[in-house]
């Protein structure tokens, strides 16, 4: 399918350059790319806060939400509904610009990400040379929200969250990054491209074992910086009520929600292209019949499949594990995930010097 | 009993010990008090049971009921009141044992007392600007307090009076925070107090400075309602106390009033009390697991606490026709006797809940994220557990052993074989995961005592016929029971009437919230709702 | 060194053993139901009191003399007993009962009044669909419109008894055999 899409993708490119001026036709496709994009944000989150409800439900021996439609599965439209037609309490003393700007930084940083992921093969935004960097970049921008909405709500709690938060993303981005740059390393680009091209006959995790310290390094930083439990300090339900978000009402904190859900997705979707192999069939070397079922599969199938598979990892983790304390967060990170992801870059280069 | 006389004709020469009382009692001169409760708390006496307020009609006054921490069965009862129905005050014991702040406020706040020397002579569950004392028998119900509270201050600043060396009246006062504390309130809508209690908790940074309690959110005047009802009316009541041990505090009201009027209760029903004592327990403490991993961010754990609660629930509905509040428990018995099939859903029940707490344990004991939140935080000495008065799984987690199944057992607990769960007293610590670990450990002795119970039901009746109206003898009688949180006192004071002259609840949760303050500071935001937890009190029964 | 190791690894052991029970419970089946779709299988048990009745038998007849020492027993005032004196034909004064209000929102279901009851014309039983619009709807009157109290046979052995009645002594048998059946 994902090349019936570039296919009629080029078809309207060709018909709007046929047609209009050259300059009008990008604009018109910029627009039309970022729309694409909102959607997708939109319907990834609407998937991901029912299938979270779902398994949670199972985890806990419930059924979950079963009214709106046939297993519940337009429960979260109507939840959505209901947030829009929300009234947005305005709070007295706080600062009001930055009060109102939190929200959408901390969606515009989730949203940017989009622009550097691939979906499927050829299915992307930007194909920038340093896309690594790039997402690592963009999808820490939401801290910033993140802070502004505890500082300028003029609340305790929430300024605790905040502080909270940004002990915790900041430390957290550290192993992240350090894990990626491993693969870096085992991949010898930043290129999402070239990291796909170099996963073509093996993903990386079967590339060199220490992907796999590696990716669970990984996994454990990106669950720290969604802010989900057992990460969850800043938010801490039975501490600080709700955090960071307190204060905030109908659309402006389901903004700060949806941004959570596509978080979740962004994290689970990095992973799976730096590690997972991406939208990249399953293939092994030398057997032709297998790799040709596999590469029956359409890649986006590919793409999504693992990623579920690693947010499902994430809600598992989720809801069986109480909450770390801020001292227990930072001695996981800067005692433990960290000397391990110094000594992880180091075994890998030298991996990749003897044996690749 | 004779070596406590001897004990109280030492510290107290001169004073005559009561005769035909429950316990060896003696009235005391106001200036005495303080003189006698430093020779008992010499001799062994350090935990105050109790502290109540009685209004005599021609003068106030407090009883304090007294034990020890090793002398554990020995109860000894003081007694003193002042004339003076204008400006009543009394000395405060206080200092001599700490559990006596909390109940000396509450004597204030309903009889208008004050204690001299006691640092913090605010009200404690009515409002501060209150007018009247309601527990006083010539209380005006209609009176002119604003329907909106005004005087908001009156949280802040702590009133208290001292004597000159004329023995003059000074009134001072002190703030409790300063002025550059960054306070923060927890409750009285929190989803961490387990109700709706008011912390006000000084912090520095994520460190917890102070913590000061604030009760009265849910405080119903369950004591004073009691005045005015019959005792079988009361009984619905006493549920509605600790509502997680109702059938326990049932129970313990039920044997008072028995007790009392003599009533001879058959061993069916006393077995049967027993094992929904303990049935309860178990749910409590199974909520209080849950509830624990809940606070600490595992709601998983909590589900499944509640899933095995339920089954409980499900042996009250069938057999007492309630479910949290089950009113089985009469005076003279049970209301009916249990379903046929009941010892066979109870005996499936302990067999399914013992193979539930080996899974409780590989959830959330082995969890290291869990354990450790829970090891090193909140520690509480057994000195600190006996002086705050902290009984029940709390001061046992501490190596203080005041099981009153095992000190002062009533129904059928003299019949069993069980072990009281203790921490071992050499290492034990006393910290957030001792009082977790012992209420899983607990549940298993209570599954224990379930079984023997069950399996040796007697075959007489469940009832006994009791008068229409009940009426006590003239007197005072108390009663004390193991409730899930600790020892369940009741206290009643009769004049022969068929409405009861004084009840006084000893509330286990009571003290667990006044040992929230010493056991947090120096903690950190998140010790302080883990500690909470790992307290496990209910704030009705604080409140009442 | 060695225990830094140890401790990571065993910490991770452990979290993955509580990930299995977590597992475990989501490949079982939910111990939650559905409530309004199976309604008919989740009936409370027999003796779960829900609301107090006051049962008629099929002559619209009920057993309550209205002596109102269940009012006097609730601790909530839940009761009302509205009662008037009439005269009936052969000149004898009585007290009948007009009626039975039963405050649903102040009840606490302590089973007090019902126990009380020293005809045994008051029970709870297993209703506890109790939702309404308005709180007055709370207010319930369990007496029935019309019905009347009824006649109980007079304790007089049966053999004293004269033969002259049969029909109207099996009638009055009826009734009393149910009395004993609540009890």
């Amino acid at each position: 399918m994902s090349l019936e899409l570039i296919d009629g993708i080029n078809k309207i490119h060709t018909l709007l350059t046929d047609n209009i001026e050259a300059t009008w036709v990008s604009l018109i496709e910029y627009v039309l790319v970022g729309l694409g994009f909102l959607t997708l944000y939109a319907l990834i989150a609407l998937f991901l806060i029912i299938f979270e409800r779902k398994i949670c439900a199972y985890f806990q021996c419930r059924l979950g939400p079963n009214r709106v439609g046939p297993w519940g599965i337009f429960q979260v439209i109507a939840d959505m509904v209901k947030i829009l037609t929300k009234e947005i309490i305005p709070l007295k003393h706080n600062d009001k610009l930055l009060y109102y700007a939190a929200p959408f930084i901390v969606i515009m940083g989730s949203l940017l990400t989009f622009g550097g992921l691939q979906f499927a093969e050829g299915v992307y935004g930007v194909d920038f040379n340093v896309g690594v960097f790039y997402l690592l970049a963009v999808s820490s921008i939401s801290i910033i929200g993140v802070m502004l909405a505890g500082w300028s709500s003029n609340n305790k709690y929430s300024l605790i969250g905040a502080m909270r938060s940004g002990a915790q993303v900041i430390s957290f981005e550290l192993s992240a990054c350090l894990s990626m740059m491993a693969i870096v390393i085992l991949g010898g680009s930043m290129n999402l491209s070239a990291l796909m091209a170099a996963q073509e006959d093996a993903w990386f995790i079967f590339q060199s074992p220490f992907t796999w310290v590696a990716l669970v390094i990984y996994l454990i930083a990106a669950h720290a910086e969604t802010n989900r439990g057992p990460f969850d300090l800043p938010e801490a339900e039975s501490e600080l009520t709700a955090g960071y978000h307190v204060e905030y009402s109908g659309i402006t904190f389901g903004f700060f929600y949806v941004a959570e859900y596509c978080n979740l997705f962004i994290n689970a979707a990095i992973g799976t292209l730096v590690f997972l192999g991406g939208w990249q069939a399953l293939h092994i070397p030398g057997c032709e019949g297998f790799n040709a079922v596999m590469d029956a599969i359409p890649s986006y199938i590919w793409m999504f499949g693992k990623t579920l598979v690693l947010i499902f990892l994430s809600l598992w983790v989720r809801w069986t594990f109480p909450r770390l304390r801020i001292d227990q967060l930072l001695h996981l990170e800067w005692k433990i995930m960290l000397p391990f992801s110094l000594a992880n870059i180091l075994l890998m280069a030298i991996w990749v010097i003897y044996f690749k | 009993m004779e070596d406590i006389k001897k004990l109280l004709a030492k510290v107290a020469p001169g004073k005559e010990v009561a005769e035909g009382t429950q316990y060896p009692t003696i009235e005391l001169e106001p200036n005495e008090v303080r003189a006698v409760a430093k020779k008992l708390k010499e001799a062994g006496f350090d935990y105050l049971i109790n502290l109540t307020g009685v209004d005599y009609t021609d003068a106030l006054g407090t009883v304090y009921h007294i034990s020890s921490s090793t002398n554990k069965t020995a109860v000894v009862v003081l007694k003193t009141k002042t004339a003076d129905r204008e400006e009543p005050v009394l000395y405060t014991v206080s200092d001599i044992w700490k559990s006596a702040d909390l109940y000396e406020r509450e004597v204030y706040d309903f009889f208008g007392i004050r204690f001299i020397d006691h640092p913090d002579m605010r009200r404690i569950f009515l409002r501060g600007d209150w007018k009247g004392f309601p527990f006083r028998k010539d209380y005006n119900e209609v009176n002119d307090t604003p329907t909106t509270n005004v005087n908001i201050d009156s949280l802040e600043t702590l009133p208290s009076i001292t004597l000159d060396k004329e023995g003059k009246i000074i009134e001072k006062s002190k703030q409790l925070f300063g002025n550059n504390e960054y306070v923060v309130n927890f409750g009285p809508q929190h989803p961490a107090t387990h109700g709706v209690l008011h912390l006000r908790v000084s912090l520095d940074g994520e460190i917890v400075k102070k913590v000061d309690p604030n009760f009265g959110y849910i405080h119903r005047g369950i004591e004073k309602m009691c005045e005015s009802l019959t005792y079988p009316q009361i009984l619905p009541y006493t549920e509605r106390l600790d509502y997680l041990s109702g059938s326990i505090n049932r129970h313990a009201f039920c044997m008072c009033v028995e007790k009392a009027a003599g009533i001879e209760v058959p061993q069916r029903a006393q077995y049967i009390r027993c094992i929904f004592d303990e049935l309860t327990r178990v749910a409590s403490h199974l909520l209080g697991w849950g509830c624990m991993a809940m606070d600490m961010g595992a709601i998983t754990a909590f589900i499944y606490g509640m899933r095995d609660r339920e089954k409980i629930m499900d042996i009250f509905e069938e057999n007492a026709g309630g479910r949290l509040m089950p009113a089985y428990s009469i005076i003279g018995g049970l209301t009916k006797d249990v379903v046929p099939n009941f010892q066979q859903t109870v005996s499936d029940f302990v067999a399914y809940m013992r193979e539930s707490i080996k899974e409780y344990h590989t959830l959330f004991t082995g969890n290291p994220i869990a354990t450790g939140r829970m090891h090193n935080v909140g520690w509480l000495t057994k000195e600190t557990a006996v002086a705050l008065g902290t009984t029940g799984p709390t001061g046992r987690a501490s190596g203080w052993s005041n099981d009153v199944r095992k000190l002062a057992p009533y129904a059928a607990y003299d019949k069993v074989k069980f072990n009281e769960v203790l921490r071992n007293t050499d290492t034990c610590k006393g910290d957030s995961f001792d009082r977790y670990i012992i209420r899983l450990d607990e549940v298993l002795e209570s599954l224990n005592i379930i079984e023997q119970l069950n399996d040796n039901l007697p075959t007489d009746g469940v009832n006994v016929k009791v008068p229409a109206i009940v009426k006590l003898p003239e007197g005072e009688y108390y009663q004390r029971a193991e409730s899930a949180r600790g020892d369940f006192g009741v206290y009643i004071k009769s004049d022969g009437n068929k409405n009861p002259y004084r009840v006084k609840f000893r509330s286990p949760c009571m003290t667990l919230i006044s040992a929230l303050d010493p056991l947090c500071k120096g903690e950190k935001i998140a010790d302080l709702i883990t500690i909470g937890a790992s307290l496990d009190y209910v704030i009705p029964c604080a409140d009442r | 060194m060695k225990k830094y190791f140890t401790d990571i690894f065993s910490g991770i052991w452990n979290l993955l053993k509580g990930m299995k029970i977590t597992g475990k419970v989501l490949v079982s089946p939910a111990v939650t139901e559905c409530y309004p779709e199976k309604r008919d299988e989740l009936q409370p048990k027999e003796r779960f009191r829900a609301e107090l009745t006051m049962p008629h038998n099929e002559n619209n007849e009920h057993k309550c003399t209205a002596c109102g020492i269940c009012a006097m027993n609730c601790p909530n005032q839940t009761i009302t007993v509205n009662k008037s004196k009439i005269t009936d034909e052969n000149g004898k004064s009585k007290i009948v009962l007009d009626q039975y209000l039963y405050d649903l929102g102040s009840c606490i279901f302590c089973g007090l009044c019902s126990r009380v009851c020293p005809q045994g014309a008051i029970e709870f039983t297993n209703n506890f669909e109790h939702a309404v619009y308005t709180r007055s709807k709370l207010i319930k009157q369990l007496n029935k419109p019309g019905s009347k109290k009824v006649e109980v046979a007079k304790p007089v052995a049966p053999a004293a008894k004269p033969a002259s009645a049969p029909a109207q002594q099996e009638k009055e048998a009826a009734p009393k055999q149910e009395n004993e059946n609540n009890q």
